[in-house]
């Protein structure tokens, strides 16, 4: 579903250029109908962003991009030196010149938004141009990396985007840092977000690596209920006929959403998670045969961000049973006689133990 | 002199289709299928004159780069005006008008990607060669396309709410129509010109007219629930094509001059925006279903819509039963002619493209080394353009020390070497069965096919693979891409006769093909040589007892069955040539190609000649 542009009707004679720049409003993530696995794996990412990011995959026009967009609006502010353009908390003295000295400011979770025709250059910054034509001075110009610092990355069609700049993702994913260098500048910047990733599979192949850096892994299917289907076109007209109006209707439901989130990433560090839930996790990943302990460390991460955002203390093991699909889906081994759902493997698993 | 909308004859359903289109820009665009002289490009150009005056409409070419189609650094003009210059693209020109493809299935699938990406959003985002900019581009896509040119891509032909289907123009009192038509406008049809233009004129009005009546327009809950009760026995994926649904039949309302939507509308709508998407027959038990329960029929009719979770309310039901019945009437015959029931895997024919350094079709010019790759010449001056005044001071800096002997500097960083897209190569996979009788003579037909195609391969860039099975398992004989020589010595001294472990052949086979994907050949094609009676269950490999024979067979059939479903959904094409000598004992080798939903072909003496044109 596309973000709606206010009052800018198509086709009405309005001369290009002349027309007012469209302010974009996005659908409000609490008025997305169903789709629940990716809504939580979002929110759970928000909350801690350790869990690796998501992939979303799933049939085209099901809403993947809308709720990305619409997560935007749902996310706590940030706190950041002023102007700073990595989003940084603290700067070092001598670090950027000036920028020491500056005021903090609050700043809402950035959410940026990786177009498949992107340059490198772009992406990982660059020297400025302006700046090198009219005064002929270097200046390091900071890409969509240093902007998604402590956000989120947004890649819409990950499964179309060029491999070379895949493996850059991959690199700074990795390690967290965004390393430049160029007509004799260096430049060294944090760039730490949370990767999502949307897709439909049937139009290209993932890479296996770019799969396994998602730490969750939300698939989304055609609603095939009426009632739903039905609130989908009911709320979907209403949002386009007055998207302002729609929103204001929204405003509790998204304050209220704001709230949980703020509570449970204050919360989310001092959940317990107890033996019995960590073993159950440490067997479902043996029974499935899962390599490395990437997959018992999302468990364990996802299941406690699940009960900060539920405002409990303990995780228990029906938290694991819950994302343990998502968690799971895309680190199973894949056997060419096996053609069950990756879903219903996990949950054949956690029935045997 | 070209023709107008209205003179154009055929295409009834197209025109219908573009006037809902103009009245309501929330149906995102059409795609129109029909074949090469049909008028379909003169139709959608002669749909540019009923939009209001102004109203931009840009035609985008097929063969459209990325920065024409996105913008770029207006090199000039930055070098001018001394600070950066955008010059935006096609897309950004298209604001607030019509974005027209003829040739809608040659688009190249990054611009098919970039397109779905803007129209999703409603803006362009440029982020390239420094420049980062962002700006709105909202419009409709007009697309037509020759179904004998390929398919469109789904993605895109689902973000647009109407699709004609392909109709072949078999009226012949049509065509003498088209022509006198035709003929009378590039002729002096003067006469016929007054009266065109009224005609134009009263479209126009209709239109604005439709479309200030549009809000009014009011739809019943019944009818949206029996829209998407539709979508639902015809199997549309997604729900994107609920909300077109209801937008096409509201939009047929308005046009009508009506202020409710009507049993005509929706069935215009289920014409337009459902029927193409359909993926199945509607099933006789969601009629059925109906017919069964009359109860709830009655009570419903008693206490009128109070309940919303119970089952399907009547009036629903009804107008469900009448669009499924005006549904039927129009679904082809073959539901496969249908954009979206076609089956979800690479035809033949169809190859993966790749992007390369050497051949193919300039795509972009990339940052690289000069060796070995085309040096892209404008973008590589023109991303040492912006750096000049720097690398001067830096020279005077040196001193003298002059790093490049000429006034204008350019750097390695600053080469930028061609990209193309081609055609990528494809790799042949032959499992030739190496058991039984007739074993000796295919394998050396199998072999003189598989050097012919690799004399081809070289051509193409394709690889060639070999297999052969015989006794308990499959061997790889010819690893792609490794020595032909060698293979042909293999294939000399290879034993024939005893089992036919068909099904660890399959596995070694589809193994090869994933292996060859991770190293870029994203398109397989598997050219089985048997009679299909595998009779070795993969287990034995194992070294379990063998079972019963009789649970043996449907172990091996299950096996088959599903390895057979592995490769058709990793859309690995199949071609399986039948070599059973005996015409009327087939029947195995027919049901193999089934499950790979694959080509069948039966060649008992299968000659090499014949083999490599089959698979080519």
């Amino acid at each position: 579903m596309p973000t709606t542009v206010v009052r800018s009707s198509i086709l009405d004679g309005r001369q290009n250029g002349k027309a007012p720049l469209p302010t974009t409003v996005n659908y409000p993530f609490t008025a997305i109908v169903g789709q629940e696995e990716m809504k939580l794996c979002l929110l759970l990412n928000v909350i801690d962003p350790r869990i690796g990011g998501v992939m979303i995959m799933g049939h085209r026009g099901t809403g993947k991009s809308t709720a990305v967009r619409a997560l935007a609006d749902v996310l706590p502010m940030i706190t950041r030196v002023a102007g700073d353009p990595y989003n940084r908390e603290t700067v070092e003295e001598g670090d950027l010149p000036g920028l020491g000295h500056r005021k903090r400011e609050r700043i809402p979770v950035p959410v940026v938004d990786l177009p498949l025709g992107a340059t490198e250059d772009r992406v990982c910054g660059t020297i400025d141009i302006e700046a090198a034509l009219t005064q002929g001075v270097k200046r390091f110009e900071p890409g969509l990396l240093a902007q998604a610092n402590r956000g989120f990355l947004y890649i819409d069609e990950v499964n179309l985007l060029d491999d070379h700049l895949v493996d850059v993702l991959l690199d700074v994913a990795a390690s967290g840092w965004n390393v430049v260098e160029r007509e004799g500048i260096s430049v060294r910047h944090p760039a730490r977000f949370v990767l999502v990733g949307s897709g439909n599979p049937e139009e290209g192949e993932l890479r296996p690596q770019l799969l396994d850096r998602f730490g969750l892994h939300a698939r989304i299917v055609t609603i095939t209920d009426i009632e739903q289907r039905m609130e989908i076109v009911r709320r979907r007209r209403a949002f386009d006929a007055d998207p302002l109006a729609f929103l204001a209707a929204w405003e509790p439901q998204q304050r209220a959403l704001r709230r949980r989130i703020v509570a449970a990433q204050k919360h989310v560090a001092e959940v317990e998670m107890p033996d019995d839930a960590l073993m159950f996790a440490a067997r479902l990943c043996m029974q499935l045969g899962v390599d490395g302990h990437r997959g018992e460390l999302t468990l364990a991460r996802a299941a406690c961000a699940l009960a900060a955002f539920e405002g409990r203390q303990r995780v228990t093991a029906d938290d694991v049973k819950r994302i343990a699909v998502p968690a799971l889906r895309h680190r199973l081994r894949r056997d060419p006689l096996e053609t069950t759902d990756a879903g219903e493997r996990i949950a054949q698993a956690m029935e045997k133990i | 002199m070209s023709l107008s909308f209205t003179e154009l004859v055929g295409l009834e359903l197209a025109k219908q289709a573009l006037l809902l289109l103009a009245v309501n820009p929330a149906l995102a665009g059409v795609a129109i299928a029909a074949a090469v002289g049909s008028g379909k490009s003169t139709l959608a150009r002669a749909f540019a004159a009923l939009l209001p005056s102004g109203t931009p409409f840009v035609e985008l070419p097929v063969n459209v780069t990325e920065d024409r189609l996105l913008g770029g650094l207006d090199l000039e003009a930055t070098l001018a005006a001394g600070r950066r210059v955008i010059e935006r693209g096609l897309l950004a020109r298209a604001h607030g008008g019509v974005l027209y493809v003829d040739g809608l299935n040659l688009l190249d699938s990054d611009v098919v990607a970039r397109l779905l990406g803007v129209m999703a959003d409603g803006v362009v985002r440029v982020e390239r060669e420094g420049l980062s900019d962002v700006h709105p581009a909202r419009f409709v896509l007009v697309g037509t396309y020759d179904p004998a040119d390929g398919e469109v891509r789904r993605g895109l032909l689902d973000r647009l709410g109407l699709i004609v289907p392909f109709a072949p123009q078999t009226d012949e009192r049509l065509r003498a129509e088209v022509v006198r038509r035709n003929m009378s406008a590039s002729g002096s049809g003067a006469t016929n010109a007054a009266f065109e233009d009224d005609a134009t004129e009263m479209l126009r009005a209709m239109i604005a007219d439709a479309r200030e009546r549009l809000p009014g327009v009011r739809i019943e809950e019944e009818q949206i629930r029996a829209l998407i009760q539709t979508a639902l026995s015809l199997g549309v994926e997604g729900n994107r094509a609920d909300g077109f649904a209801v937008q096409a039949a509201l939009a047929k309302a308005a046009l009508d001059g009506c202020s409710a939507v009507d049993d005509d509308d929706l069935r215009l709508a289920v014409r337009l925006v459902l029927l193409p998407r359909a993926t199945r027959m509607p099933e006789a038990e969601d009629r059925r279903e109906a017919d069964d329960h009359p109860q709830t029929r009655e009570r419903g009719d008693e206490e009128e819509g109070d309940e919303s979770n119970a089952a399907p309310e009547p009036e629903s039901q009804q107008i469900e039963d009448l669009l499924l019945s005006a549904a039927e009437a129009e679904l082809p015959e073959n539901l496969l002619d249908l954009p979206f029931a076609m089956q979800r895997r690479g035809k033949s024919g169809s190859r993966g493209m790749a992007l390369n350094s050497r051949r193919g079709r300039f795509v972009r010019a990339v940052e690289g080394d000069p060796r070995g790759n085309r040096i892209a010449l404008l973008p590589t001056l023109l991303a040492a353009a912006p750096w000049q005044k720097l690398r001067m001071k830096n020279e005077e800096l040196r001193k003298g020390k002059r790093i490049l002997n000429s006034r204008f500097s350019i750097l390695s960083s600053d080469i930028r070497v061609k990209r193309f897209r081609d055609k990528a190569g494809m790799l042949y996979i032959f499992v030739v069965d190496a058991s039984g009788s007739m074993a000796i003579n295919r394998m050396r037909e199998a072999k003189g096919a598989v050097v012919r195609l690799l004399q081809d391969a070289y051509v193409h860039r394709d690889q060639v693979g070999l297999i052969a099975f015989r006794g308990r398992q499959a061997q790889v004989l010819l690893a792609p891409s490794q020595s032909v020589e060698r293979a042909k010595r293999e294939l000399d001294v290879l034993p024939t006769g005893g089992g036919t472990p068909l099904a660890s052949a399959l596995l070694t086979a589809w193994q090869m093909a994933q292996q060859a994907r991770e190293r870029g050949i994203s398109q397989a094609t598997l050219v089985l040589m048997t009679d299909g009676r595998g009779n070795v269950p993969l287990q034995v490999e194992n070294g379990e007892a063998p079972p019963a024979a009789q649970a043996q067979k449907a172990q091996i059939q299950a096996e088959l069955q599903k390895l057979a479903a592995l490769i058709c959904a990793d859309r690995i094409n199949a071609i399986v040539i039948d070599t059973q000598a005996d015409y009327l004992s087939r029947g195995e080798a027919p049901k193999l190609a089934e499950w790979l939903g694959g080509r069948y072909i039966y060649l008992p003496n299968a000659k090499a000649e014949q083999i490599a044109k089959a698979v080519s």
